[in-house]
């Protein structure tokens, strides 16, 4: 399959499925967690946005770490399909960030009492958001495919640079936010039931990361393939 | 043995947001996409 359009519809196709796929094992998620999983009795029903909100974390720094590696694999190779990888994987963890930093304060807030904390977890997540804002717009404002490629690596690169550590924020410094229930030394602190939809949430909205990435990619394929033809701009 | 307490709302509120974030964003990205692939971008 030489032709990039013809690639482009197959995999939009399969993206689609996938992202289908995912999108109803979510739902499966939600009704697992609403009727089937207990209550936890200090926090009440506000816990059980525990289901979503690491698992969108998790998807973000996926998304962001993948977006690191292949810009670094990218100065190395010079391939744009890693550019273009790169770029569908930033998209995508900017919605997984969105739905992480939306769904955060709304659980902070009746357990912490408060929407928002300046604590080192929450402003670098925050920090790492803004950052892949401004990695978008930089590849909107260069119009040479590899000069563009280039930039945003650098950036994709030092952006990789604070994945690790938001995760090893809550270790290093004093925080409000808690730390991991399910990846600690000692193991998962959750009952079965608990962890058992957890879990299932992880995959599903991984599944879901897999499946948006490839549509993004698609598109970015459609993109390039159409720049190629007018020899002008995009993304 | 102490109250469980009434926050429902809040785990409501978060279960919308995240339902309306990912679909609005899948749905966006397959009509922007599909645009794309027809040669319409």
């Amino acid at each position: 399959m030489n032709d990039p359009l013809a690639r482009a519809r197959a995999l939009l196709s399969v993206g689609g499925w996938i992202t289908l796929v995912a999108l109803l094992g979510a739902a499966a998620v939600v009704v697992l967690a609403l009727q089937f999983t207990p209550t936890e009795a200090s926090q009440g029903l506000a816990q059980k946005i525990f289901y979503l909100h690491p698992p969108a974390a998790w998807g973000a720094m996926l998304a962001f770490a993948l977006c690191g590696i292949a810009s670094i694999a990218f100065l190395f190779l010079g391939d744009l399909r890693l550019d273009r990888f790169a770029a569908s994987s930033a998209e995508v963890g900017l919605a997984f960030s969105a739905v992480m930093l939306t769904t955060g304060p709304i659980w902070g807030k009746p357990i912490w009492g408060t929407w928002w904390d300046w604590d080192p977890r929450l402003t670098l997540t925050l920090l790492l958001f803004f950052l892949f804002l401004g990695y978008g717009a930089l590849r909107n404002a260069l119009h040479d495919p590899r000069e563009r490629a280039r930039y945003s690596a650098v950036v994709g690169i030092m952006a990789l640079v604070l994945v690790p550590f938001i995760h090893l924020s809550v270790y290093l410094f004093r925080t409000i936010h808690p730390k991991p229930v399910v990846l600690r030394p000692d193991g998962p602190a959750l009952p079965p039931e608990m962890l058992r939809t957890f879990l299932l949430s992880v995959a599903v909205f991984t599944l879901l990361y897999v499946g948006l990435v490839i549509m993004r990619y698609a598109l970015g394929l459609a993109r390039d393939h159409a720049e190629s033809l007018a020899g002008g701009d995009h993304a | 043995m102490p109250e469980i307490p009434q926050n429902g709302g809040y785990m409501v509120a978060a279960y919308i947001c995240a339902g309306v974030i990912y679909l609005g964003y899948a749905l966006t990205l397959w009509l922007r996409a599909r645009s794309a692939v027809k040669g319409r971008e």
